[in-house]
C-alpha cells in the first residue's frame, strides 16, 4: 500500500502535516499517530530521492516492438 | 557563290567574345540568387550553380566560382556575423563579376557574399516561426505543461561523446546530495542541417516510451556557434512547442535566443546550468522534507512542553483555588457558629427569664382566682334559689303561648277552616309562577284534591 504511493500525495500529505504543526492544529491526543505517519512519509520521499526504477533495456524493447 | 568568306578561329570567336563582354560588363556587380549547391572541389575552391526560381521553378541558372582564397575569407565572414556555414539551397546576395573564359566559358566569379543580408534572412525566418507558432496558439503550450515535482527520468538529446552531454552528465552524477536520476540518451546531430530532422526523429522515439520519463532536454555544447539557426526551424519549433513533456534546452551559445529555446519549457545558457536546475527542482523537493522532519520534532517536543507546562500550571492553579475556598469556607463556619452559639444562649437566657416570670404569674393568678372562687361560692345559695324559681316560671309560661302559636298554624287546621292550596309542578302558586293559559294545578283542600286547568290569569300588582 504504501509503495504505490506516489512521491508527490507522500510530499503533499507530508506538508500538510507540518503546516497543521505549526498552526497548532495537532493536539496532544493525535500526536503521535502524526508523527509516525510522517515518518513513514519521509521515509517515502527519501527513497524516491536516491533510487530509479527505469531500465534501459526495457525502454528500448518497447521501442523496438 | 564567289563570296569572300572571312574564317574564324575558334579562339578567335571565343576571345572576342571574351573582349566584348570584358568591355561591357567592367563593374562589379550585386546580384540576388539561390546558391543551389557549393560544389567545392578539393582544391579549396568552389564551382556552384546559381538559380533563381519563381513558384519553384527555375527562371535563370548559371554557374559560378568562387575561389579559394574568396571562399574562405566569406566563410570567415559568415561564421562571424551569421552564425551559420554557407548554407546550400539559401538565397544570398552576392558581389560578382562576368567573366567569360576561353576554355570553361562563362561564369560569375563570386567576389563576396554579403553577410547581413544573410542575417536579415535568418532573422526573417525566426521572426516567421514566432508569427505562426503564435499563430497557431502554441507559442507557450510547452511552459503550460506541469513540472513534475521530481524531474528523475530525463530523456537526453545530444551527440554521443559531446562536451555538453558530459558536462551535464558530470553534474547530475556528482552532486553531493546523493541524488539519482535515470537518464537515457538519444543521439542526434544538434547544429547544422541535419539537426532539424535529427532531432524531430529522436522527439517521436521519446514520445513514444513517454510514461518512462520526466522531462526532455536537449543539450549541446563544445561544437562552436555555428549552425544553431536549426532552431529556428518551424517544424522543430513546433515539435518542441507542442510535445507532451516538458522540454529543457540548454544548447549553450552567446547570439540571440533561438526560437526552440524560447518555446521550450525552460532554456538554461549551458548544460551545467541546467543539470543545475534539475538538482534544484530536487533540491526544492528534498529541502522541504529535510526541513519537515526537524519541524515535527521540534513541533512535536513544543506542544508536550506547552502542554506540560500548561497542565502544571492548571495544577498550581487549582491547588491554591482549593486553598482559598476550604479556607474562606472555614472562615465562613466559624462565623456561623459562632453567631449561633451567641444566638442560641441569648434565646435560652430570655426564654428562661419569661418562664421564671410566667411562673411566678401563673401561680400568682392561680391563687387570686381561688381566692375570688372561694368569695363567690360563699354567695351563692341565696340568690340562687331565687333567681332559679323565676327562671323555672317565665319558661313554662314561655311554652304554653309557643305551644298554640303552633297548633294554629299547622296547615290541616288552616285547611279545615276552609283554605285551599294550589301548586302547580308541586310548588305553590304566586305571581312569579309561570301560569299560562292550558297549565295544570293542582288545588288542595282539606278533605280533597282537585286537577284543574288554567282559563284565565290576572295578577294583582302590590
Amino acid at each position: 500500500m504504501e509503495n504505490e504511493m506516489t512521491y508527490t500525495a507522500a510530499f503533499d500529505e507530508l506538508q500538510q502535516i507540518v503546516a497543521d504543526m505549526e498552526d497548532g492544529e495537532i493536539t496532544v491526543d493525535d500526536l503521535a499517530v502524526k508523527v509516525k505517519r510522517a515518518a513513514e512519509l519521509i521515509k517515502i520521499c527519501k527513497q524516491k530521492l536516491t533510487s530509479t526504477e527505469e531500465d534501459v533495456n526495457a525502454i528500448l524493447k518497447e521501442l523496438e516492438g | 557563290m564567289s563570296e569572300t568568306r572571312q574564317i574564324f578561329t575558334l579562339k578567335q570567336v571565343v576571345s572576342s567574345i571574351r573582349k566584348t563582354l570584358e568591355e561591357r560588363y567592367q563593374q562589379l556587380y550585386w546580384v540576388k540568387a539561390e546558391m543551389h549547391k557549393l560544389n567545392r572541389f578539393p582544391s579549396g575552391h568552389a564551382f556552384p550553380e546559381l538559380v533563381q526560381k519563381e513558384d519553384d521553378r527555375i527562371v535563370a541558372q548559371i554557374g559560378a566560382t568562387i575561389w579559394s582564397q574568396n571562399l574562405l575569407r566569406i566563410q570567415k565572414q559568415f561564421a562571424e556575423i551569421v552564425k551559420e556555414p554557407l548554407k546550400e539551397g539559401t538565397t544570398l546576395l552576392m558581389q560578382v563579376k562576368i567573366v567569360f573564359h576561353e576554355t570553361y566559358g562563362l561564369s560569375l566569379q563570386v567576389i563576396d557574399i554579403d553577410p547581413s543580408y544573410s542575417l536579415g534572412e535568418l532573422q526573417k525566418e525566426r521572426q516567421e516561426t514566432l508569427k505562426k507558432l503564435q499563430a497557431e496558439g502554441i507559442l507557450n503550450k510547452n511552459q503550460f505543461l506541469d513540472f513534475p515535482l521530481l524531474p528523475k527520468r530525463v530523456a537526453v538529446i545530444s551527440a554521443d561523446q559531446s562536451k555538453g552531454l558530459s558536462d551535464f552528465m558530470q553534474v547530475l552524477d556528482q552532486n553531493s546530495r546523493g541524488y539519482r536520476f535515470f537518464t537515457m540518451l538519444f543521439p542526434a546531430y544538434l547544429q547544422g542541417d541535419m539537426a532539424v530532422a535529427s532531432i524531430q526523429e529522436q522527439l517521436r522515439k521519446i514520445e513514444r516510451v513517454k510514461q518512462h520519463f520526466d522531462v526532455v532536454v536537449i543539450v549541446r555544447g563544445g561544437g562552436g556557434e555555428v549552425g544553431m539557426s536549426c532552431y529556428n526551424n518551424f517544424a522543430l519549433c513546433k515539435a518542441i512547442a507542442t510535445f507532451p513533456l516538458p522540454i529543457l534546452t540548454g544548447i549553450g551559445h552567446s547570439t540571440n535566443m533561438t526560437v526552440a529555446e524560447m518555446v521550450a519549457f525552460r532554456n538554461a545558457i549551458t548544460p551545467t546550468e541546467l543539470a543545475d536546475f534539475l538538482l534544484e527542482a530536487f533540491d526544492a523537493f528534498a529541502v522541504p522534507v529535510l526541513n519537515a522532519q526537524d519541524q515535527i520534532s521540534s513541533g512535536s517536543r513544543q506542544l508536550l512542553e506547552k502542554t506540560q507546562l500548561h497542565f502544571g500550571n492548571e495544577t498550581r492553579l487549582f491547588r491554591n483555588a482549593v486553598r482559598r475556598c476550604s479556607e474562606a469556607n472555614k472562615n465562613q463556619l466559624h462565623k456561623i457558629s459562632d453567631a449561633y452559639r451567641s444566638n442560641a444562649q441569648g434565646m435560652v437566657r430570655r426564654h428562661r427569664q419569661l418562664m421564671d416570670f410566667s411562673s411566678k404569674e401563673l401561680s400568682r393568678a392561680t391563687r387570686l382566682v381561688i381566692e375570688q372562687g372561694k368569695e363567690g361560692v360563699k354567695r351563692v345559695p341565696d340568690s340562687l334559689k331565687q333567681r332559679t324559681n323565676l327562671t323555672l316560671a317565665n319558661a313554662l309560661n314561655l311554652v304554653i303561648q309557643k305551644e298554640n302559636l303552633v297548633r294554629l298554624m299547622d296547615p290541616v287546621n288552616v285547611l279545615r277552616r276552609g283554605y285551599s292550596i294550589t301548586t302547580v309542578n308541586g310548588h305553590t302558586v304566586n305571581a312569579a309562577s309561570e301560569l299560562e293559559d292550558g297549565t295544570v294545578i293542582k288545588t288542595q283542600a282539606f278533605d280533597l284534591e282537585i286537577e284543574s286547568t288554567v282559563i284565565k290569569k290576572k295578577t294583582y300588582g302590590k
